[in-house]
């Protein structure tokens, strides 16, 4: 009698679970299975299930519309610009949970940069990364309309304030003990940060990595306005397919599943470093 | 060697280390001995460089160390909460000091192997810290501050959290390492056996000032005050208020609230007559030196009450009440004593401690020192 009540809870539960997952994952599978399929079947009604498949839109969105561009854009943005966050954030958030200069007040400072919305920042960034476009140094470092280097500013300056909050905690986590341990042992404070601070915070710097990484990848606002042609990201290339003569369908979910394996991929890899607990008995208690 | 020369910390408002005045010799064993919260740990963070002194300087072989960072200052500590290093092995926890002195490989092997040895965690050296049991963590914390050679060994607790049996082993190859390596020590315990057993001179402090400064048998014998008495020994001293009378020209003590008379022989006298009369005396005295009747003679005329019996196997410490105080006497297991019962002491002249106002006036007479007195008179 127990077993059997417990055994339609289970049941129920995992029922329960199915739904929600079909909910969620239905859009992406009809976006994955609509990339395969040929423009007779994308709009056919009632919808395909059963269909052949063809990499038909793959190439169109390859060939005729550069694509490959777009990937290349986008990965050397949100590369560069997650580095650079990453980088500065963790320096940054460290002095914070260390020092905290400021009493909190630049703390605070600096989450209020984030209390505006990113459309309230665009034409004052346009019309910065146009006149920086005309400078020497502008030129050097690409921050001009329609080059990488400005993006990549655009995406660090949004995302530090963020990385460094988010950070911050897995600083202070890491007991002030440590470091005056290994500076006893005998490093100096810039050691003590790297052969110590630095490895009980990679589950945190790992989490920051990955939310800069994914905002960078599927920011448009700033690569719309931004960019027009050669420095155009892969989500800007995405919504290109909506044209005067209609959505193209197809060539757009080829696109998009373009655009959202690598992140899925990154997410997989970087999961094993998102476990909390690097601190984990270290100290008493 | 070491020499901390009128040290004050301040957090605050609150002053953690108040004019600290403490030297080390070298190769010697000094035990900082206090409660919780006396501002033991600040001390060795001080001197370690962890932080800095409000004011006075801390001296090493001569040389101030202000503004010289820990990395430099080549001490070795043990930190009360342990800090080890999570992200790494044992092994590498034990190594990482050597390798910042640029150990030869082979050399950290054989180093690291040996101290485990000693402090039998070898065979976790591939485990990471958070695998590890409070005592075992305890050890790796141990063997990596005394792994290296250091001017000075920093030492918060590090035997504190020990079960029983372990840590009186750990007690004994401690002090056999450090022996062994002529260690210049500066340990914190606030467990009195462990600061008799180890030092060569404790310093006693409380609420960051320096109580008494001697060696073991100083502390234990002569304390300068009513808080290292009471503070040192088990079972505690026990401490009556008494007032000093003079009637038909013999002086005594009365015990306050009753009418019980504590003699004063001549050790005392002449001890109350180089200084200037106090306020308020306190007896202190210790259970070993106090002897117990069970019915009422010449020398056992003080009626007190059991309190507290408590059994330790092979003696009983009771607790009896002579009004508001209370006295702490060894008695015999074999004698079979229930609460509320009379007994009778006897608190001898030269055999109890005398404080005036918190000083001490005078000290029980020794054992050997009595019989040198006896032979002689």
């Amino acid at each position: 009698m127990e077993t059997q009540r417990i055994s339609f809870g289970l049941f129920f539960r995992h029922f329960l679970i199915l739904i929600i997952l079909i909910v969620f994952l239905f859009p992406i599978y009809w976006m994955i299975t609509t990339s395969f399929k040929s423009s007779e079947d994308i709009l056919t009604r009632p919808p395909k299930f059963v269909f052949e498949p063809t990499l038909d839109n793959y190439r169109f969105a390859f060939e005729e519309a550069d694509f490959t561009k777009f990937i290349r854009n986008t990965i050397i943005v949100a590369g560069l610009s997650t580095i650079l966050v990453v980088t500065f954030g963790s320096i940054a958030s460290y002095s914070f949970a260390r020092w905290n200069p400021g009493d909190g007040h630049i703390m605070f400072f600096i989450l209020t940069t984030r209390m505006m919305p990113a459309i309230a920042v665009i034409m004052p960034f346009f019309l910065i990364f146009r006149d920086l476009g005309k400078t020497d140094i502008g030129n050097r470092f690409y921050l001009g309309l329609d080059q990488p280097g400005a993006l990549v500013v655009a995406y660090t300056v949004f995302n530090l304030p963020f990385a460094i909050w988010l950070m911050h905690s897995f600083f202070q986590d890491i007991p002030m003990e440590l470091e005056d341990s290994a500076r006893l042992d005998g490093y100096s404070r810039l050691q003590v940060f790297f052969r110590v601070v630095l490895p009980l915070a990679a589950p945190g710097i790992a989490v920051t990595a990955i939310f800069s990484l994914l905002f960078a990848w599927n920011e448009f606002l700033f690569a719309f306005v931004l960019t027009r042609d050669d420095a155009r990201t892969i989500t800007v290339g995405v919504s290109s397919f909506q044209t005067q003569q209609g959505i193209l369908w197809g060539p757009l979910t080829a696109a998009a599943v373009v655009c959202v394996v690598p992140m899925l991929v990154v997410a997989l890899f970087l999961q094993r470093y998102m476990v909390r607990g690097l601190t984990f008995g270290a100290v008493r208690g | 060697m070491l020499k901390l020369d009128s040290v004050t910390k301040r957090f605050g408002k609150t002053v953690a280390v108040q004019q600290l005045t403490l030297d080390c010799a070298i190769n010697e064993f000094v035990v900082i001995f206090g409660p919780a919260g006396a501002g033991k740990s600040t001390t060795l963070r001080l001197i370690a460089g962890i932080i800095k002194p409000s004011e006075g300087d801390i001296y090493l072989h001569g040389h101030a160390l202000t503004g010289v960072p820990p990395e430099n200052r080549n001490m070795s500590m043990v930190f009360e909460n342990y800090a080890l290093y999570s992200h790494l092995t044992v092994y590498d926890n034990l190594a990482f000091p050597l390798r910042a002195h640029k150990v030869k490989s082979q050399e950290i092997k054989q180093r690291v192997q040996d101290m485990a040895e000693v402090l039998q965690i070898a065979p976790f050296l591939q485990r990471r810290p958070g695998f590890l049991s409070g005592g075992q963590r305890q050890r790796v914390a141990l063997g990596r501050a005394l792994i290296r050679d250091a001017d000075v060994y920093l030492l918060d607790e590090p035997i504190s959290h020990l079960d029983a049996k372990l840590r009186h082993r750990m007690r004994g190859e401690l002090k056999a390492i450090c022996a062994k390596k002529e260690a210049t020590v500066m340990h914190v315990t606030h467990d009195y056996r462990e600061a008799m057993a180890l030092s060569d001179r404790i310093a006693v402090i409380n609420m960051g000032r320096l109580m008494q400064f001697g060696t073991p048998d100083e502390i234990f014998h002569y304390p300068q005050n009513e808080f290292v008495a009471s503070f040192v020994g088990e079972p505690p001293m026990s401490f009556l208020d008494v007032a000093y009378i003079e009637e038909g020209g013999k002086a005594a003590f009365q015990v306050e609230g009753s009418d019980i008379r504590l003699t004063i022989g001549d050790h005392e006298k002449s001890a109350i007559k180089q200084r200037v009369l106090p306020k308020q005396f306190r007896v202190g005295v210790r259970a070993k030196e106090i002897t117990v009747a069970y019915e009422p003679d010449t020398t056992h005329t003080i009626p007190t009450e059991v309190y507290v019996i408590e059994t330790l196997g092979h003696r009983n410490i009771v607790t009896t009440r002579i009004g508001a105080d209370q006295i702490k006497v060894i008695t015999s297991p074999d004698v079979k004593l229930k609460v509320r019962d009379t007994i009778y002491l006897d608190i001898q002249s030269g055999r109890y401690h005398l404080f005036g106002d918190g000083i001490a006036f005078c000290h029980p007479v020794r054992q050997s020192q009595q019989l040198a007195e006896e032979i002689g008179g």
